[in-house]
């Protein structure tokens, strides 16, 4: 079956990042940072509060996730029942998160519901009690998904990732074992919690139809408690200990795949390759016609999936390479990406493979922008790592103007896989 | 009200237009009306392979990825029983882009031996990944040909078995395009910052040439009635017991579905759910205890899946389910739960719709279900169930003899 005409393909317009303004920001009168973001079109408020409540931030091992997953397991004022209930009958979401760096609550409700929401988050963050059948319950499903965990070559090779980028005894790095369950107590994240959850250690971000609508609530529930008395526990610095190069091995028995990552130490997002790194990087893994994903994926069907990332934490960057493949490709996988990244070192990308990546850039940019809900995720990026306002206006600058030259040299300086850990997750 | 503007082309392809001014972006959505239940019982997993094979280029497009990205957009694919849904999302300058890359691949797709190869292996590869590589990864593998004896939804949409995928040879995949690849089986839904003459206009140009071809009506083997009930125990390398209860129930557009999905929302939706509420916190006989509807177009099903707590007796833990969907068959849902239902459904759905992908999605299932329009309809549908209606669909639906039941334990070491 042909078709009858072949007609002249569209002209495709060059894709443009749209607008990437950095919202307005204003204050309550006890000083937490509101940031409004608004041209909403339907009468739904997603609102987050984040606090600088990471792992990084901890001395007893896994008490910042906790803490913040059993902020809706009881208040001072309701049971976890009761309180859930509450929550849910509003048709509002209320999602808890922690990572490394920080933790944080979402809410999202009817515009209509907006005023019970917010007091309910307040009494969630503020007044949390920790009850101890709830924090047991908690735990008991945290060491079965632990469990579970052990026998995923995913989580293991991710894991041990981590500790080879960042060393064991750094928050950052530590693997958690089944012997850690036991340290953790609720005096330990209660001791985080009134550490951490603080009003002078958060800042809020509104998005949706008129987000200044919500000022007046927030000022109700989140303006009271600490102003100007509090300081900032002062943290140790942390110490990285990257692993020596080479192979660590894994053994995830039984197994029918490996999780192969590879990876070396990076730049921090302040250093001036930084973005243009992001550049060199989605060419070599960053999405779907990259580099490792056509020869490794397209040419050779070794794998589903495989990518590379350029990130940073508060005080280490880091390049990742990851994939899943078949135990017996994993050799000829690790080989393959070598290969690509010595090509990539030796030969300058063509333009047209340029385009491409610069206008998928344009493209990403304008749909991490795209609503208000969505440029609220994408702005935390900047506030959590004080990359300045800017920080969009000059990247969309840079993945315009870099050349190819400089990728070429970009992967010289900074891709040397000669440096890297491979670690194999998987079957012996 | 998500309004919107409808065409169809003398090909048969169905057209929709949704004008969204939220978003600088379009999305179009292409749905064919072929999923796994189309296959050949001895060829499972076609489907899903051939969407691989759609992204391996076509008689104008070497890279069909290539131009997605020069234009700015984004686009993935998804295989279920029922459909092959492909969208892709991009500035909306660049509409043409999209429905040029799509009328391409509709007519003139590159089925070479050496791309089937790869894709058979990367499929392959997804398979291990998904099912196979994964702690609990086989559960559905299992359940399907539990609960189905008959009808094609015995097997999931990856397929019955690995070497269903390995021996795929390109015959059979010209054949299922020619079969299920045509205007006529396929549904076009565009939202985004567009105007619906123009959609329509541009449609026009590049589909209206494709040659319309004769449908042949889908036969399936209906699945009879269940009555008795069905157990399997395995055992596994996990952690943890599982435990899987399905019932049969209606079809996507009967009135149980919608009954059942509300009541399923009263039950585990959330964390003050019945189930979390008195399995989990109460009773502590789960770590967690979910219910929910497959939702496939055909006769479904409706899974209670709950992974036991250390120690508690897989029998006794079923009784405890049992217990629970026992008393929704004699006793009304309160007010308070009813109620709590229909704001999480209302806040949900508006969030669903905040995203134009997601509206072009949802018009172009609800018109291969019949009539776009119940994207607005269904409201009322969900809004107007009863707590008596919910007595009587659990009484019809939790019954013993309609109940496939997986005890998935641990291996005993």
């Amino acid at each position: 079956m042909k078709r009858l005409n072949v007609k002249q393909p569209p002209v495709i317009i060059t894709p443009s990042a749209g607008d990437t303004a950095f919202p307005e920001v204003v204050r309550l009168s006890n000083g937490v940072p509101v940031y409004l973001l608004g041209k909403g079109t339907v009468d739904l408020l997603r609102i987050e509060f984040v606090f600088d409540a990471g792992q990084r931030r901890e001395s007893v091992h896994m008490a910042a996730s906790t803490a913040n997953a059993m902020l809706t397991e009881g208040t001072e004022n309701h049971d976890a029942i009761t309180l859930n209930d509450l929550i849910d009958s509003t048709g509002a979401v209320l999602n808890h998160s922690a990572d490394k760096e920080t933790a944080s609550l979402v809410m999202i409700t009817l515009s209509r519901k907006l005023e019970e929401v917010t007091a309910l988050a307040g009494e969630v963050l503020f007044h949390p009690s920790f009850p101890e059948t709830e924090f047991r319950m908690l735990i008991d499903k945290r060491v079965q998904a632990f469990l579970t965990g052990r026998q995923k070559t995913s989580v293991i090779g991710r894991e041990e990732f981590y500790r080879a980028l960042c060393g064991n005894d750094n928050p950052y790095g530590r693997v958690t074992k089944l012997d850690d369950y036991q340290f953790i107590t609720t005096s330990a994240i209660r001791e985080f919690h009134s550490l951490h959850y603080r009003p002078d250690n958060m800042y809020i971000t509104v998005a949706g139809r008129d987000p200044e609508q919500a000022l007046p609530v927030l000022e109700r529930y989140f303006s009271g408690n600490g102003t100007g008395m509090w300081h900032k526990p002062k943290m140790p610095d942390l110490v990285f200990e990257t692993a020596k190069t080479g192979r660590i091995f894994a053994e995830v028995s039984n197994s029918v795949q490996s999780a192969v990552r590879m990876g070396w130490k990076g730049i921090s997002r302040d250093h001036p390759d930084y973005q243009g790194l992001q550049v060199a990087n989605m060419i070599l893994g960053g999405y779907f016609g990259s580099r490792l994903m056509r020869n490794i994926r397209e040419e050779k069907g070794y794998t589903y999936g495989i990518n590379s990332v350029v990130g940073a934490f508060h005080g280490l960057g880091y390049i990742a390479i990851m994939t899943e493949v078949a135990n017996n490709y994993r050799e000829e996988t690790i080989m393959e990406i070598k290969k690509e990244i010595t090509e990539l070192s030796r030969d300058e990308v063509s333009q047209d493979e340029l385009s491409i990546v610069r206008n998928h850039f344009m493209g990403e940019i304008a749909r991490m922008f795209d609503g208000p809900f969505n440029s609220a995720e994408t702005i935390r990026g900047i506030i959590d790592y004080n990359t300045g306002h800017d920080y969009f206006t000059r990247f969309v600058e840079t993945v315009k103007t870099i050349a190819p030259g400089k990728i070429k040299e970009l992967f010289n300086t900074y891709f040397n896989s000669d440096n890297a850990f491979e670690i194999i997750a998987g079957a012996k | 009200m998500v309004e919107f503007e409808r065409h169809t082309l003398a090909n048969g392809l169905k057209v929709i237009v949704h004008y969204d001014a939220g978003t600088p972006m379009v999305t179009t959505n292409l749905l064919y009306d072929a999923g796994s239940r189309d296959e050949d019982p001895e060829a499972t997993g076609f489907a899903h392979l051939f969407e691989h094979l759609m992204f391996e280029g076509s008689d104008n497009v070497p890279v069909f990825d290539t131009p997605v990205m020069l234009a700015g957009g984004e686009n993935n694919a998804f295989t279920n029983n029922d459909i092959t849904n492909y969208y892709i999302t991009l500035p909306s300058n660049n509409l043409e882009i999209a429905l040029w890359l799509e009328s391409d691949r509709m007519v003139g797709l590159d089925l070479s031996e050496s791309r089937l190869l790869t894709q058979k292996s990367v499929v392959t590869e997804e398979f291990r990944q998904r099912y196979l590589n994964q702690p609990y990864g086989d559960l559905f593998l299992l359940l399907r040909p539990l609960a189905y004896k008959v009808h094609p939804y015995m097997w999931p949409a990856i397929g019955k078995d690995i070497s269903h995928i390995e021996k795929a040879d390109s015959d059979r995949v010209r054949q299922f395009y020619r079969r299920h690849y045509a205007p006529s089986s396929a549904i076009l839904s565009v939202a985004g910052t567009v105007k619906p003459d123009d959609v329509f206009r541009m449609v026009e140009k590049w589909f209206g040439d494709i040659p319309s071809s004769e449908i042949i009506a889908r036969v399936l083997p209906q699945e009879p009635p269940q009555n008795e009930r069905r157990e399997i125990t395995v055992y596994r390398d996990v952690p943890a017991a599982q435990l899987i209860m399905a019932f049969h129930t209606g079809t996507r557009e009967s009135r149980d579905f919608y009954i059942l999905d509300l009541l399923t929302d009263i039950l585990s939706g959330c964390d003050s759910g019945r189930f979390p509420s008195l399995l989990v916190r109460k009773k502590e006989l789960f770590s967690d205890a979910d219910i929910y509807l497959s939702g496939e177009i055909d006769p479904g099903l409706v899974i209670f899946s709950g992974r036991l707590k250390h120690g508690t007796d897989i029998k006794k833990a079923e009784a405890a389910v049992m217990h629970e969907l026992n008393i929704l068959a004699s006793e009304p849902v309160t007010a308070a739960e009813l109620d709590k239902a229909r704001n999480r459904y209302e806040s949900l759905r508006l969030l669903s719709y905040l995203s134009a992908a997601n509206k072009a999605f949802s018009l172009a299932f609800h018109e291969l279900l019949g009539d776009a329009e119940g994207i607005n309809t269904e409201i009322d549908r969900y809004m107007s169930v009863t707590a008596g209606e919910i007595i009587d669909s659990s009484a019809r639906t939790f019954t013993p003899d309609n109940c496939s039941v997986i005890h998935y334990l641990p291996d005993v070491k």
